[in-house]
């Protein structure tokens, strides 16, 4: 149990998670880059380009007929926001070895086919196929358009990019509409070239199996990659400072809805010492469960929403509060939510809920090991936020916050943004 | 008990029928942090009409009601609520709703039996008051205003209300602001007391168990209660024809989404194999290697997956298409053109084998997480289906076989197409 990191070159990083609790092998390709306005739009769009096809398997249908014999392993990219960076998530699932109806070797197969993918696209004289590039811009700006179709997602963006003006964290990881039309094939081709050249890359496993064996095919794999300098932006309890807010910003935008959805965002204001347990305790009173104040008091008393939590993002130091509520509650639910934030800094919390609170943070740390996905994830922030903690230093810590660490970690903590769609 | 064993997924299975009425299921985890445990009620959102004992008046009760009842479950005579005292406990606990069953679930890694006094005490204790049932009804209200936004969930209610006439699968799981306005502490009191009884309910449970063990901790927790209400479940008579051809709404959503659905016929046959068969055909004819994807994909008419599933119960089945795109209408008949192919030429044999191994794979997939395995096993537990069947039955799926579910199901007379687009 655990993670294994080996070093491939200066960049690249391997990290092997050893368990035969799952029927299946995952293996996840991260290439990290820091978020920027000007790279995030052409970075967002290569995993579509990829897709297109290798130099080896030449098109779409190529590589989906060659994933569907190797039992349907699960191939796909996604693009999430780490902090202040820009990661490209590929990832290839398949099941274990041991399941196969006549004992293939599925594991090498996958990551060889998703370094194909990865390393080694169909590209001529240094570029992208055109017609791929025109489907593929068009099918980028789709998914940014989709943007406003969760709505609760949506809201959660918008809170996220007026409280930080659209810059760093609060840029859209999919990018910008009108920054896709000037994507053109030497730009994007440069944009790829950089990317393999530049970012971190982090290849995680997960599963049953040899990890010499597998450690030399990587190292096999990657030897014509070259060696990089990380230029990522950490992001953790020492670097974000965060002023004083003096005005809340209030912002309020209409869209076609029957139920409003509000978020507020708020600010743990830099202390200058490690807080985040504490912080993260505060949150699972405050949001965290059906046992929170949020919950108790917006929806079981009040009755005036199905949700209403709140979620802890370390990496920022920011909590963000969602609850979908009818329209005309605006009022009252932005009230009762800073009743509990002052009840919260009063220290008019029980006992009890506080150790509600640490048994519910623990619990969820204790199923991190149980699921692959979840396990991957939590070792990809700790190696970005370059927080290394084993699990059992972590529930260790959660069960030593006192009441007093979490009243003073109240004390930190503001409203900066409240953001409200509403019909 | 009764010890069922999987070769190929190398998994067992052990059941008991206890001494009153309920099944109890255990999947053994040997070495998994995880332990989970599913409690299923035979009754959902379509069981709207019933008779009582011998009587031969038909009882109708207000849409939403399954759902209503769940939601008032935690509440107790104590006045502690059950789902906070579990959330205190460390576990993470939930309930559901579908059309077909309700369920009380709860996964955790510790406090597994502290947590079950709880939950078996509440599922088998109401306590619904005029004042509590009252609450409720304004957190209800909410859910529904959140799914009234959801295009996707409006897609499917559309698609439902096309295909059935009378079934209550045209009925929205949550019923509507007005038909829970109906609902008060009698009307729960008399489904509970008619429904959750016991040969209604079954338990499973998935985790690192000693089965004889957890079965003992199972049965010393049981109320005994007497119970020899006779519920006879009202069915509509729903005629084979679909109701209407097109329903097209138009919502805040950045492109058009469809779903295009097939009514199948119900007749006694093993629902297994045409689960299979269907997923099977599915994908040759929509999935990702199909000519149909490739060719709409390269049009740039579409630049996701279709989703695709059988659904059924024992009242009713049908087969759903679903995708986005720009032009639905044409995509729509790229499908139809499609099927027409398959219908006319049969499958390619190489295609068919290659799939094949994808959905078995796929399968095994599934059967990676405790609360996946109890959900699915629970599912298809009210379906009268064992979860080992599709691997049981697996390797019978032949291209035949397959073809000749493809000319039942696809039948242009009892397809419909449900469109929501957006607002120009």
């Amino acid at each position: 149990m655990g993670e294994k990191q080996i070093l491939i070159k200066e960049g690249i990083k391997a990290h092997f998670i050893e368990t035969d609790l799952f029927k299946t092998n995952l293996i996840c390709v991260i290439l990290t880059t820091k978020l920027e306005r000007d790279n995030v739009t052409k970075n967002a769009l290569i995993p579509f380009l990829l897709r297109r096809g290798t130099n080896n398997l030449k098109t779409q249908t190529e590589i989906n007929k060659k994933l569907e014999e190797m039992y349907g392993a699960t191939y796909d990219c996604g693009i999430d926001k780490i902090g202040d960076n820009q990661a490209l998530k590929f990832f290839v699932e398949t099941i274990n070895d041991k399941y196969t109806l006549s004992k293939e070797n599925l594991l090498e197969e996958s990551l060889d086919v998703l370094f194909d993918i990865i390393f080694n696209p169909l590209m001529k004289d240094g570029k992208f196929n055109e017609e791929y590039l025109k489907i593929e811009k068009e099918n980028l700006k789709k998914v940014i358009e989709s943007k406003i179709d969760n709505k609760a997602v949506y809201a959660l963006n918008r809170c996220i990019e007026n409280m930080y003006d659209n810059k760093g964290f609060g840029i859209y990881k999919y990018g910008y509409l009108e920054d896709v039309d000037n994507i053109d094939n030497s730009s994007i081709s440069d944009s790829y070239k950089n990317l393999i050249n530049n970012s971190k890359i982090d290849i995680y496993i997960s599963g049953n199996f040899d990890e010499n064996k597998i450690k030399s095919f990587i190292e096999n794999k990657l030897s014509n990659i070259n060696p990089r300098k990380e230029d990522i932006i950490t992001n953790n309890f020492s670097t974000e400072s965060k002023q004083k807010v003096e005005n809340i910003k209030e912002i309020q935008e209409e869209m076609n809805i029957t139920q409003g959805k509000l978020v507020m965002g708020l600010d743990v204001l830099n202390p200058g010492k490690d807080i985040q347990d504490a912080v993260n305790v505060y949150n699972a009173i405050l949001g965290g469960s059906a046992n929170s104040f949020l919950f108790q008091n917006v929806r079981e008393k009040a009755g005036l929403a199905y949700t209403a939590r709140s979620t802890y993002n370390k990496m920022k130091s920011n909590i963000f509060i969602n609850c979908g509520i009818e329209i005309p509650n605006y009022e009252k639910a932005v009230n009762i939510i800073k009743e509990q934030l002052n009840n919260m800094k009063d220290g008019k919390f029980s006992d009890d809920d506080l150790e509600n609170a640490k048994r519910f943070i623990i619990a969820g740390i204790k199923t991190i090991e149980a699921e692959q996905d979840t396990e991957i994830v939590f070792y990809i922030g700790q190696e970005i936020a370059k927080q290394k903690i084993e699990i059992k230093d972590y529930i260790s810590n959660i069960e030593k916050i006192t009441r007093e660490d979490v009243i003073e970690a109240a004390q930190n903590i503001q409203i900066n943004t409240i953001f409200f769609l509403r019909g | 008990m009764q010890i069922i064993e999987n070769d190929k997924i190398k998994e067992i299975m052990y059941k008991e029928k206890l001494d009153n009425g309920m099944d109890i299921i255990i999947i053994p985890k040997k070495g998994e942090q995880k332990k989970y445990i599913i409690w299923g009620v035979n009754f959902g959102s379509v069981d709207n009409k019933f008779i009582l004992g011998d009587s031969n008046e038909v009882t109708k009760i207000p849409d939403g009601i399954a759902h209503y009842l769940e939601h008032k479950m935690f509440e107790q005579r104590s006045g502690i609520n059950s789902l906070d005292a579990l959330c205190a406990l460390g576990v993470d606990a939930n309930a559901f709703t579908t059309n077909n069953f309700t369920a009380y679930l709860y996964e955790c890694t510790d406090n597994f039996y502290e947590a079950l006094d709880e939950f078996m005490d509440y599922v088998q204790n109401p306590y619904y008051t005029t004042e509590n049932v009252e609450k409720e009804r304004g957190i209800i209200e909410q859910e529904i205003a959140m799914y009234d936004d959801e295009p996707e969930w409006q897609l499917y209610m559309n698609t439902m209300k096309l295909l059935y006439n009378k079934h209550p699968m045209r009925i929205d799981i949550a019923g509507t602001k007005e038909s829970i306005a109906e609902i008060n502490e009698n009307t729960l009191y008399t489904i509970y007391n008619n429904f959750y009884t016991p040969e209604n309910m079954a338990i499973v449970i998935v985790g690192d168990f000693k089965p004889d063990e957890i079965l003992q901790e199972i049965k010393k927790r049981i109320i005994k209660k007497a119970s020899n209400v006779k519920i006879t479940r009202v069915t509509e008579d729903e005629p084979e024809e679909i109701c209407g051809k097109k329903m097209e709404v138009k919502m805040d959503i950045s492109r058009p989404i469809f779903m295009v659905a097939y009514k199948v016929k119900m007749k006694k046959e093993n629902m297994v194999k045409k689960d299979l068969a269907l997923e099977i055909l599915g994908n040759i004819i929509l999935g990702k290697s199909s000519n149909l994807y490739q060719k709409l994909y390269n049009e740039g008419l579409i630049s996701s997956e279709f989703g695709f599933d059988f659904e059924y119960a024992r009242d009713y089945s049908h087969f759903v298409i679903e995708g986005s795109s720009e032009e639905p209408e044409k995509v729509i008949e790229e499908i139809k053109n499609e099927i027409d192919f398959y219908l006319n030429q049969g499958i390619n044999e190489e295609n068919f084998e290659r799939i094949k191994k994808k959905v078995y794979g796929d399968m095994v997939k599934d059967y990676n997480d405790v609360r996946t395995i109890g959900n699915q096993t629970m599912s298809y537990y009210f379906k009268g289906i064992n979860l080992f069947d599709f691997f049981e039955e697996f390797d019978s799926i032949s291209k035949e076989y397959t073809e000749q579910i493809l000319k039942e199901v696809f039948d242009e007379n009892k397809k419909v197409i449900s469109i929501v687009k957006n607002k120009e």
